[in-house]
């Protein structure tokens, strides 16, 4: 079992005007290669912390995350990151969209990351969209896009922030759906954080429950299932049993 | 892009509707308009009020053609536009340039922040007798004072549109390893350009306060001047028709704006 990303001790505070507090405590885990992980946990327990800190936008006040064997640096370019929302700039159209990472990293004239950009929105069906502005797109083509721009950039992690939450329910399975088939077909390690337990389970090969702050690993929870896409997954008649293990854990 | 349909009857009817409703909105405005003239014009005529004071239609547009004339008309038209429009272009790129410092540094922001407040609520013709013995009286002391009235409002407005940015947009800009002028160029200033152009529209209205204010307090030309010169000498043929004509230009003025809007908008 090759431990891809790993958790080792690791511990944050943060600081307010009030007092310190205590988020993550002794947190240990870790997620295999080209698998998909999920956080679930209270609300307020400290799980878009967590992301910050895989992302490298916070440092860890002790214990350390490492990628591949290599400690993550500040804003790693190895990960990627996926909102609540899709955050796509209004004034750009679709493919401008997309090679915004690019554009920032001077590579936006480099043939190789163009053609993977081509290729990416060619085999998700946004090809034909190309020079449409985002509003003229549905929610779930635009959280498409908003992977696609992340996926540019090819990076070896992706975090995902309750990316669905911000669509209706019919949306948010079909979505989770193209999201968790292109996170597949691209062969990504994927970590995602929600409080959606259905959501975690219909993705993942992995959940990871922490307890309320100071967080820290309350278990770990392999997942199998006989289905191979989220919609299916839930129809799998061990759905329910995970569900209420997850429940009773989080409560 | 426009093809034609064949819609129901019932939104061919919708379309008519649309359609009355603006001819019966232009025609009432046509009416305000003539009606609010011809009942002036009228009353000067009768008798029932003094046109000496209240002035009438037909004596404005006889001492435009007047002015016109004397040729004296375009220079006072020609100062205040070029005051006006100097003043504006100054405040405004001077203004964007203060806020975008602003938004950069939030230290400076801070410490800055008490005293834009007092700047803002301060009457700007306050400072008036100061512009004109430091800068000297006339065209360019008018431009200062226009100057004094924009730029406070655009750069707390701009200021505003910067710092309301949507923190996670800023964070994705991060998380692709975006420097700070990459996420000025790319989000903050394109993200902010539906209130640059509210700024523009606010601007074109409060420069014309600007220079007219200024040319009250001194100066040799100007519709201003020739406001403030015919009330002197009583003469309020010569202050209605200045002050149709500065009704025109900023009107004018208004309408080089709004293109820019709609173009915005469309984007």
């Amino acid at each position: 079992m090759e431990k891809f990303l790993q958790y080792d001790k690791l511990s944050y505070f943060y600081q307010t005007k009030e007092s310190e507090i205590h988020a993550l405590n002794d947190v240990n885990f870790f997620v295999e290669q080209k698998s998909f992980a999920s956080i679930v946990g209270p609300s307020g327990c400290g799980k878009t912390t967590m992301l910050s800190l895989t992302a490298g936008l916070l440092e860890p006040s002790s214990g350390e995350i490492k990628l591949g064997g290599k400690k993550i640096e500040k804003n790693d370019s190895r990960i990627g990151y996926m909102f609540q929302r899709d955050h796509l700039f209004e004034w750009r159209t679709i493919w401008q969209n997309i090679i915004l990472g690019l554009e920032i990293q001077k590579k936006h004239k480099d043939a190789k990351a163009l053609a993977l950009a081509e290729e990416l929105l060619k085999k998700y069906e946004l090809y034909g969209f190309k020079n449409k502005k985002p509003r003229q797109l549905s929610g779930g083509m635009r959280q498409r896009v908003a992977l696609i721009r992340t996926l540019v950039l090819n990076p070896s992690l992706l975090l995902l922030d309750e990316p669905f939450s911000a669509l209706d329910f019919q949306t948010r399975l079909n979505v989770c759906d193209d999201v968790y088939q292109i996170i597949k077909s691209e062969e990504k390690t994927a970590l995602l954080v929600t409080h959606d337990i259905s959501e975690a389970l219909s993705m993942s090969d992995k959940i990871v429950i922490l307890s309320s702050r100071p967080a820290t690993v309350k278990k770990e929870l392999e997942i199998s299932f006989e289905g191979t896409t989220p919609l299916k997954k839930r129809e799998d008649k061990n759905f329910g049993k995970y569900f209420e293990m997850i429940w009773r854990n989080l409560s | 892009m426009k093809t034609k349909i064949n819609y129901s009857k019932a939104h061919a009817k919708y379309l008519k509707n649309l359609k009355t409703e603006k001819i019966i909105i232009a025609f009432w405005q046509i009416v305000v308009i003539v009606g609010f003239l011809g009942l002036w014009q009228l009353l000067a005529d009768t008798g029932a009020i003094d046109p000496f004071f209240f002035s009438s239609p037909s004596r404005i547009f006889q001492t435009i053609i007047e002015l016109g004339q004397s040729g004296t008309l375009f220079l006072h038209i020609w100062t205040s536009l070029y005051e006006t429009i100097i003043g504006f272009l100054l405040a405004t790129v001077i203004g964007v340039f203060i806020a975008i410092l602003l938004w950069w540094s939030e230290r400076l922001r801070k410490v800055m922040e008490p005293y834009l407040i007092i700047l803002n609520s301060l009457p700007k013709i306050a400072l008036g007798p100061m512009i004109i013995l430091w800068v000297g009286s006339g065209t360019s002391a008018t431009i200062v004072m226009c100057v004094l009235i924009c730029i406070v409002i655009t750069i707390i407005s701009m200021l505003n549109a910067f710092i309301s940015c949507d923190k996670d947009k800023i964070l994705l800009m991060k998380s692709m390893h975006a420097s700070k002028w990459q996420i000025l160029f790319k989000l903050i200033l394109p993200n902010a350009l539906p209130d640059f152009i509210s700024v523009l529209k606010i601007n074109v209205g409060m420069s014309w306060v600007g220079t007219i204010m200024g040319e009250y307090l001194s100066s040799k030309a100007g519709l201003g001047y020739l406001i403030n010169y015919g009330s002197q000498v009583l003469q309020l043929d010569i202050v209605m028709a200045s002050i149709v004509i500065l009704c025109i230009l900023a009107a004018g003025m208004y309408a080089i704006v709004l293109p820019f809007e709609k173009r915005a908008k469309r984007n």
